[in-house]
């Protein structure tokens, strides 16, 4: 995505799901969240950000949570960067009836926050809320106002 | 952890509403280690009681667990563990 030219519309979760950066730190966030451990497992996730002149993707990770929630709510702040998506795991087990796609309120927290939700489980990555940053790379540094 | 209940019309039902809360918080302790940061929303409709737990605050992310228990025995219909 470090293409130098002038970005002129956030990336699309298309675009961010293609992106190696953002699927190492999935991946990485995946095997923090202890999937395999029942006693222990829980969500991992934060936040991915764009160089607004670069277009450079940078991932910052939150503290953990707990075995079915995160708190994404406050993400640092990056000089010069825009925050253009979330992403957390679904460490608990689809095998065990649990749902691996995003949750009501993975989708009513991505609309609220104006971002994309990318969500890594077992069965797969799901994604929620809006299609890219609402707004483009303008407005807070942080979610969009 | 909070309960949230709404006004039923379908009274003397057999199976009550603590009833039902106490059949939901038994499965739900099965497979959440810990509920205490979810409020729950119990609403009495056609197919059963409709059990909720839901967060506290929209920008959370995250999931409990959402149950239909049948009103007359007691069974519960369907279930969906979010996270």
């Amino acid at each position: 995505m470090g293409s130098g030219i002038p970005p002129t519309q956030a990336p699309t979760v298309a675009e961010l799901l293609a992106c190696q950066e953002i699927q190492a730190a999935m991946r990485q966030a995946w095997a923090d969240s202890l999937p395999g451990d029942p006693a222990n497992r829980h969500e991992e996730g934060g936040w991915i950000y764009m160089d607004t002149t670069s277009r450079q993707i940078a991932v910052l990770r939150a503290s953990p949570g707990r075995q079915s929630t995160l708190d994404l709510r406050n993400p640092p702040l990056v000089a010069g960067s825009v925050v253009v998506a979330t992403f957390h795991t679904h460490p608990n087990p689809t095998a065990e009836g649990w749902a691996g796609g995003p949750s009501g309120f993975d989708e009513l927290s991505a609309d609220a926050l104006g971002v994309p939700c990318l969500i890594r489980a077992d069965n797969g990555d799901h994604t929620a809320g809006p299609e890219s940053r609402r707004g483009g790379l303008t407005g807070n540094p942080g979610f969009p106002a | 952890m909070s309960v949230v209940t709404t006004p039923s019309s379908a009274t003397g039902c057999p199976i009550s509403c603590d009833e039902a809360l106490a059949i939901a918080r038994k499965d739900a302790e099965t497979a959440y280690r810990d509920l205490s940061g979810f409020r729950i929303i119990i609403e009495r409709k056609v197919d059963g009681w409709h059990i909720d737990y839901e967060l506290s605050d929209v920008y959370l992310k995250g999931g409990g667990p959402h149950y239909v228990i049948d009103a007359t025995t007691g069974m519960i219909v369907s279930k969906r563990y979010e996270q």
